[in-house]
């Protein structure tokens, strides 16, 4: 099995549909000579050319409505936001266009759009550059939503995308594209809709999202420690939300926590916690635990950045309270 | 399919009643509409009839306290299987009477008992609302243990599912609740009834308004002539005096509206229309049914509401709509030797008059002594709500209406 960075694994999905369909093409702000902000499409202007790694213009509503276009015209093309802060600037033809199309034309038109983009705390670029924004979204019937947190699945799950004929919304998350990964040799697509049990637990349930997958991992190690098994379960796609899953998990350990990096108020915890509530009432043991960023612009400072987005303890010391040991 | 019977909601804010008895035994057929069983209420012990036919298949619950919505029978066709039933669950006031019994018990074994295990019952919150999880609450239910016998180790002493699993494998339960024999010839112990219990929280409630009395007395000579003429025109309505009582006292209502009153938080309300409660000694305890527009009725019709309101709450028939929506209580006690009594509020109500025994006394008229008969009537008020002078021309406009009722009618 190969190892991936979860850069290079969103960069193998993008390269391989364009190899194999000309339909496919991407577009954005400096992502043909740059390679991105981030350095995902580091490379594909030399393999694919100008035509099909298109920079556009500064202007985010511009190029979504021209991605949608292009969808609405037969083509599946990946634009990527360079911040999901800048998603407030394409919101207009995101939500009330590229969401609503195939419903307002009874199914004559699709749009096989994906929104790629990024967002994050953990490296300090401030209260402009780091939100997580992706609850937004979710509220949004028409759209599909996806945030992968590992190499395999951001790679299984954007050639799902890709190949979704609904416009899917696409968060990455900054501080994950380093991490390596074990990924299949060939890429499998993974289903959208499908939430990863990451590691089972007797005792409660840990729902995360991004990069609080991983920091809820490692709670999960250290509440082991503690004598207590924790399950940790990644919904990956956020819409629509594998809630079999989430409930027989629930319904498994009796207890949950609800875990993202973005603001808990009206999170996208609360929707799994309403979800939760209604369908494991009666096996639920105790209350469950929301963790998120607590509601504030985030700083600039990293020592306050660092104080407002929770963290792998943040983690467990809800796990603690729902066992009764906080 | 068999049809579950299910506990029915008679009134307003019900959440439980008691199974007195079953007026059917399993195996027995039942018509629709049949009476099946006898339910006590807060407020009333109704019966409850069928609402399917069939042979009644199967009791689910015998007697006790079901929370309103619970299945507890099935009506079917003969031979047919029945569902299974979870066990009743244990409502909250099953949990206070539990916690009460721990608390009141004074028996040296039971006493010994809760040395032995001081902290086995939870200590109910402030409202008597047991904690315990949605899933304590379900395992409870399905393995038929009480929560009010389970010391809860969660936060805030929540029972959860834990507990209960102990509880269950034998570890501190609530003893088991039998009754010990009353010592002979001593002290007998009636179990409070929901209707008493009901009386003694509202009438401890009625004690925290601040109200006022005002007394006054009528001369009932013409509507003692004016009830004997009723008669022997219509021998067999009987109207009573009580009927003209609560016809003058709806017409002076709605002359003085402010007094056909409730206080809230924020308002004085004053009702449309007088609904004139009626204070009826019933086996069960002192019960209210309630004549509903009583100054648009005649006399007759008046008198007719009120045989059968009182002959169902003699009964113990009365239906919980029955005692809904009082405007104003008349509490009469004229059949008894007394002269004159302060009734205590009927809340949410502003006023309740007290009547007396209509009885022959001495009294100058026009300068001569003469013998009429009176009766005194003394009305309580409610001062949040009502201040003296309106009340007293309330009550003179009841004076005079008594004494010369061709003005109330």
């Amino acid at each position: 099995m190969p190892e991936l960075t979860y850069r290079e694994a969103v960069r193998d999905a993008l390269s391989t549909a364009m190899r194999q369909d000309d339909d496919v093409f991407i577009m954005g702000e400096d992502i043909a000579e740059m390679g991105g902000s981030m350095g995902v499409t580091a490379g594909m202007l030399e393999e694919f050319g100008r035509e099909r790694v298109r920079n556009t213009p500064i202007s985010e509503m511009a190029l979504a409505g021209t991605a949608i276009g292009a969808a609405m015209q037969g083509m599946r093309p990946v634009a990527e936001i360079m911040y999901e802060d800048f998603l407030t600037l394409a919101a207009e033809q995101v939500v009330n266009q590229a969401a609503k199309l195939r419903y307002m034309s009874g199914g004559q038109l699709t749009v096989p759009v994906v929104f790629r983009t990024q967002g994050g705390a953990g490296w300090s670029p401030g209260a402009q550059h780091a939100q997580q924004l992706e609850a937004w979204f979710v509220h949004i019937p028409g759209l599909k939503v996806v945030f992968a947190s590992t190499p395999e699945d951001v790679r299984g799950l954007l050639w799902s995308a890709i190949y979704d004929d609904n416009p899917v919304v696409f968060f990455e998350h900054r501080t994950l594209y380093p991490i390596k990964g074990d990924v299949p040799q060939e890429i499998e697509p993974i289903p959208i809709g499908r939430a990863r049990v990451h590691r089972e637990g007797e005792d409660v349930t840990v729902i995360a999202t991004g990069r609080l997958v991983h920091e809820s991992l490692k709670a999960a190690e250290e509440a082991e420690g503690a004598g207590i098994s924790v399950e940790v379960v990644d919904p990956r796609t956020l819409q629509p939300l594998d809630e079999e899953t989430l409930v027989s998990s629930v319904k498994k350990t009796n207890r949950a926590v609800v875990a993202h990096e973005a603001v808990t108020r009206m999170g996208f915890g609360a929707e799994v916690a309403a979800v939760l509530q209604y369908q494991a009432f009666d096996w639920l043991d105790a209350p469950i635990e929301r963790v998120g960023a607590k509601f504030s612009p985030l700083p600039f400072a990293p020592v306050m950045e660092n104080f407002v987005v929770p963290h792998a303890d943040d983690v467990l010391a809800a796990i603690k309270r729902t066992v009764g040991k906080g | 399919m068999a049809t579950e019977v299910i506990l029915p909601r008679l009134g307003q804010g019900m959440e439980s009643g008691t199974i007195v008895r079953w007026l059917k035994s399993e195996g027995e057929p039942v018509e629709k509409g049949e009476p099946l069983f006898e339910l006590d209420t807060d407020k009333v012990t109704q019966e409850v009839e069928a609402e399917a036919a069939g042979v009644l298949l199967k009791i689910a619950v015998p007697e006790g306290e079901v929370p309103v919505g619970q299945t507890v029978a099935f009506i079917g066709s003969e031979g047919e299987d029945v569902p299974e039933v979870a066990a009743a669950a244990p409502t909250e006031e099953d949990a206070q009477k539990e916690a009460q019994k721990e608390t009141t018990s004074s028996e040296p074994e039971r006493a010994q008992e809760a040395q032995e295990a001081p902290q086995q019952a939870t200590i109910a919150s402030g409202n008597g609302r047991i904690k315990a999880s949605p899933l304590a609450r379900r395992m409870a239910r399905e393995r038929g243990i009480e929560l009010s016998g389970i010391r809860g180790t969660g936060p805030d002493g929540r029972i959860v599912a834990e507990d209960v699993e102990r509880a269950e494998a034998g570890g501190p339960t609530a003893p088991v609740s039998a009754p010990a024999p009353a010592p002979t010839g001593e002290l007998e112990r009636i179990p409070l009834s929901n209707v008493r219990k009901t009386i003694a929280r509202r009438l401890t409630e009625a004690w925290q308004i601040p109200v006022f009395q005002l007394q006054a007395s009528a001369d009932m000579t013409r509507v003692n002539a004016l009830v004997a003429r009723l008669r022997e025109r219509d021998p067999d309505v009987r109207i009573t005096v009580t009927d003209v009582l609560t016809k003058v006292c709806a017409q002076a209502l709605m002359r003085h509206r402010e007094v056909n009153a409730e206080f809230t938080e924020d308002a004085i309300l004053l009702h449309p229309s007088a609904n004139i409660g009626l204070a009826v000694a019933a086996p069960q305890g002192l019960v209210v049914p309630v004549i509903r527009g009583a100054e648009r009725l005649s006399l007759t019709e008046i008198a007719g509401v009120r045989a059968d309101l009182v002959g169902r709450a003699r009964e113990a028939k009365l239906r919980a709509e029955d005692l809904e929506g009082g405007t104003f209580t008349i509490s009469n006690l004229g059949m008894y030797a007394v002269e004159s009594f302060t009734a205590v509020l009927n809340p949410p109500q502003a006023a309740i008059v007290a009547v007396g025994a209509t009885e022959e006394r001495v009294v100058p008229v026009g300068g001569e002594m003469v013998v009429r008969p009176m009766v005194t009537l003394t009305a309580t008020f409610d001062h949040r709500a009502v201040d003296g002078a309106p009340a007293a021309a309330f009550l003179q406009t009841l004076k005079e209406s008594l004494e010369d009722p061709g003005l109330a009618l």
